[in-house]
C-alpha cells in the first residue's frame, strides 16, 4: 500500500501533470477523443518507462472527462460523448449568467466522483485480482464472451450492427501468427502482417484519421466562447447545497455502471440524468438550467472512468477503447495486466492508482482558474489542428513496429472508419473485438484442450457456468423482445 | 434497398471471402483444436449476423452511437443523404494514400510537410503563408521529438 507514494516521485508527478493537461485539452476539443489521443502519445510514453508512461496515459483518460464538460457548458458543444448530457442544463445555466458556477460544480463533482472511485478501485481491484487467480481458460473465455455480448447490447443503436463490428474486429485479430500453434494466417504473404495488425495503427486510423476526414465532411462552425472571470467561479451556497445529493447519487451510479462493459462513462451520465429527473427535489427545473443536471452526470462519468479500470487492472480485460489503449501500452512496456499484475509489478499497480488521487487534485486546481484558457483551445481553427493530427497519427502508427506497412494499415483503417461513420456503424466494438480476439481464441482452445475435447468443459466450473448463462440471457432476451416488437 | 442493407450485403461478402481463405487452416480435433477453429466461428457468425441484418434492415432502429465509446461522434451523425457531397475529403483520402506510398521515397520530413500544407489548404486555410509555416513546424517538431529524442528510425 505504501507503494501508492510511488506516484509522488518528481518524474511521475510530471507525467501525471502532462497527462492531465493533455487529457483536458483532448476533452475540450470536439474532434479527437481520449482513445485516439492516447494512441497518438503511446510511443512517447514508452520512453518514460511503465510506471510514468501508464500514469501519463491514465491522466489523459480521466482528464478528458474533466475537459469534456467545459465546452458543453460554455458553447453547447460537448467535447466528449460523455458530456453530451451536460449541455442540456449546463449551457442553459451559462445563458442565465451562471456559467462560472456550472463550471465550478462540474469540476467539483468530477473531483468528488474521481476520488471516490479511486478509493473503491484501490479496495476492489486487489480483491477481484485475488479471485481471478482461480480463473482458468474456461472462466476467461466465459468472461470475455459475456463482456462482448453486453457490449453489443449497450453500445446503442442496433445490437446486430454492434455485434457485426465485434465480429469484424475478431476477424482482424486473426491476421498474423495464431496465439497457440504458430500458424501464420491471412497475411497474403505480406511481411508486415506477420505480427498481426498493429492495434495502434488501427486505433489511430479509426479514431484519428477518420475523425479528420469526418470533420472535413461536416465542418464545425468556430465557436464563440464566453469569457469567464475567476471571481465568477464561486457557486452560491444554494447551488452548492443543491449539487451535493445528485453528486453523490451520480458517483455511486457511475461507479457501478463503470464495472459493466460498454461505453460506461456516456451511459453513466445518461443514467444519472434520468435518475435526477425522477428523484431530484428540483426535478421540474431540469432542462431549464438546473445545477443538478450538471452535478449528477459530471460525477457519474468520472466515477465510471474509475470503475472501468477494475476489469483492466485485475483481469487484464479492457471493455472501452480507452482502456484497450492502456492495455496495449502495458503490453508494449512488458507489463501484463491481470491477476498477476499486483504480484509482479506492485510499483506499477499502486503507482497508477496513486496517480489517480494526485491527478484529480491537479485537475481541480488546473480547471478552476484556467477554465477560460482551456475553453479557448476549442476555438483553434480546424485547418491548423487537423493536419498536425494526421502527421502524428502516421508517426504513432509507424513507430509501433518501425514499419511502413502499419502506415498503410492506419490509412486503410482511417478510410474505413470514415465510411463506417457515414453509414452509422460504430468503430468502438470493432476495436474491442480486435483486442479481445486473441484472449477469446487462446482461452477457448486451451479450455478445450484441458477438457480433452469435451465441449462441456467450457461450463464445468460454477463461475464459468454463471457467466455463460448470463451471456446467453443477455444475447437472447433483447433479441426475443425485438422479434416480438417486429411481429406486432 | 437502404444503405444498411448495402452495408450488410458487403459484410456478408466479406464473411464469405474470409471463410474461403480460412479453409486453408486446419480445424484438427476438439481435443487439440487447430488454427482454423476461431476463423470458422467468426466467419460463420458474421455471415449469420449479416443475413439477419439484411432481413431486418428495413425495420431496424436508426443506429445511434450512444457512446461513441470512442468519445468521438459526440455530434449526432446526420443521415448521409443530407451531407453535401464534398470533394475535399476524397482528395485528402487520395493524398493519404500517396503519403504512405511516398514516405519511403521522399523521406518523413518532405512528405509530411507536403501532407500538412495540402490538408490545411483543403480544410479552408487561405493563402500559402500559414500552411507552409504550419507544415514546417509540424514536420520539424515531429522529427525532433520522435527521430531524435525517441530514436524512432523514421524514413
Amino acid at each position: 500500500m505504501s507503494e501508492l507514494f510511488v506516484a509522488l516521485t518528481p518524474a511521475n508527478l510530471l507525467a501525471c501533470f502532462v497527462g492531465t493537461v493533455l487529457g483536458t485539452i483532448v476533452g475540450v476539443l470536439p474532434g479527437l477523443g481520449p482513445a485516439g489521443a492516447m494512441a497518438l502519445v503511446l510511443p512517447l510514453t514508452i520512453k518514460l518507462g511503465p510506471t510514468a508512461g501508464l500514469i501519463m496515459l491514465a491522466g489523459i483518460y480521466y482528464g478528458a472527462m474533466y475537459g469534456g464538460s467545459t465546452t458543453s457548458i460554455l458553447v453547447n458543444v460537448p467535447g466528449e460523448a460523455a458530456s453530451v448530457v451536460t449541455t442540456i442544463d449546463g449551457y442553459r445555466l451559462a445563458r442565465k449568467g451562471r456559467a462560472g458556477a456550472a463550471l465550478a460544480v462540474a469540476a467539483i463533482a468530477s473531483f468528488v466522483a474521481g476520488t471516490f472511485s479511486v478509493v473503491a478501485l484501490q479496495l476492489a481491484a486487489p480483491l477481484v485480482a485475488r479471485a481471478a487467480l482461480a480463473f482458468g481458460p474456461a472462466e476467461y473465455f466465459a468472461f470475455a464472451l459475456l463482456g462482448l455480448v453486453l457490449l453489443a447490447n449497450l453500445t446503442g443503436g442496433s445490437r446486430a450492427k454492434s455485434l457485426a463490428m465485434v465480429l469484424v474486429g475478431l476477424m482482424l485479430s486473426t491476421v498474423g501468427m495464431d496465439p497457440l500453434g504458430g500458424t501464420v494466417r491471412f497475411t497474403f504473404d505480406l511481411a508486415g502482417a506477420q505480427a498481426g495488425l498493429s492495434f495502434i495503427a488501427v486505433t489511430t486510423g479509426l479514431f484519428g484519421v477518420a475523425e479528420v476526414l469526418a470533420s472535413m465532411a461536416e465542418p464545425l462552425a468556430a465557436a464563440a466562447v464566453a469569457r469567464v472571470k475567476f471571481r465568477e467561479l464561486y457557486p452560491s451556497r444554494e447551488e452548492l447545497r443543491r449539487s451535493v445529493p445528485p453528486m453523490l447519487r451520480g458517483t455511486v451510479l457511475g461507479f457501478l455502471v463503470g464495472l459493466v462493459p460498454g461505453p460506461a462513462a456516456t451511459i453513466a451520465s445518461f443514467v444519472s440524468y434520468g435518475v435526477e429527473k425522477k428523484v431530484s427535489k428540483h426535478r421540474a427545473e431540469l432542462g431549464t438550467g438546473a445545477i443538478e443536471g450538471v452535478a449528477g452526470p459530471e460525477a457519474a462519468n468520472n466515477a465510471a472512468a474509475g470503475g472501468g479500470m477494475i476489469p483492466l487492472l485485475s483481469l487484464g480485460l479492457p471493455f472501452t477503447p480507452s482502456t484497450a489503449v492502456l492495455l496495449s501500452g502495458m503490453l508494449l512496456m512488458s507489463v501484463t495486466p491481470g491477476p498477476f499484475l499486483l504480484r509482479d509489478h506492485p510499483g506499477v499497480f499502486w503507482g497508477v492508482i496513486g496517480s489517480f488521487y494526485v491527478g484529480n487534485v491537479m485537475l481541480l486546481l488546473l480547471n478552476l482558474p484556467l477554465v477560460g484558457l482551456f475553453a479557448r483551445v476549442a476555438t483553434i481553427p480546424q485547418q491548423y489542428l487537423m493536419p498536425a493530427v494526421l502527421v502524428l497519427c502516421a508517426v504513432a502508427a509507424y513507430s509501433d513496429n518501425n514499419n511502413i506497412f502499419d502506415v498503410w494499415v492506419m490509412t486503410a483503417a482511417g478510410i474505413a472508419g470514415w465510411a463506417m461513420r457515414a453509414l452509422d456503424w460504430s468503430p468502438a466494438p470493432l476495436v474491442l473485438g480486435l483486442v479481445l480476439g486473441p484472449v477469446l481464441e487462446r482461452s477457448l482452445l486451451q479450455a478445450l484442450t484441458i477438457a480433452r475435447g469435451e465441449v462441456s468443459g467450457l461450463w464445468a466450473s460454477g463461475p464459468a457456468l454463471v457467466m455463460l448463462a448470463a451471456a446467453l440471457i443477455a444475447f437472447v432476451v433483447p433479441g426475443l423482445a425485438a422479434l416480438k416488437g417486429h411481429a406486432s | 434497398m437502404g444503405r444498411d442493407r448495402w452495408s450488410a450485403a458487403g459484410l456478408a461478402l466479406l464473411a464469405i471471402m474470409y471463410l474461403l481463405v480460412a479453409r486453408r487452416y486446419p480445424l484438427d480435433t476438439l481435443a487439440t483444436p487447430g488454427p482454423g477453429v476461431i476463423p470458422l466461428i467468426a466467419g460463420v457468425a458474421l455471415l449469420a449476423t449479416a443475413i439477419w441484418l439484411l432481413i431486418v434492415a428495413r425495420t431496424a432502429r436508426p443506429a445511434r452511437d450512444v457512446g461513441g465509446l470512442s468519445g468521438s461522434g459526440a455530434a449526432p451523425t446526420r443521415p448521409i443523404e443530407s451531407v453535401p457531397v464534398l470533394r475535399s475529403p476524397f482528395v485528402l483520402t487520395a493524398a493519404l494514400i500517396l503519403y504512405a506510398a511516398l514516405l519511403p521515397r521522399l523521406g518523413f520530413i518532405a512528405s509530411s510537410f507536403a501532407l500538412v500544407v495540402l490538408a490545411s489548404r483543403l480544410m479552408g486555410a487561405r493563402g500559402w503563408w500559414r500552411p507552409v509555416v504550419l507544415g514546417l513546424g509540424v514536420a520539424a517538431t515531429a522529427y525532433l521529438l520522435f527521430a531524435r529524442w525517441l530514436g524512432v528510425p523514421l524514413p
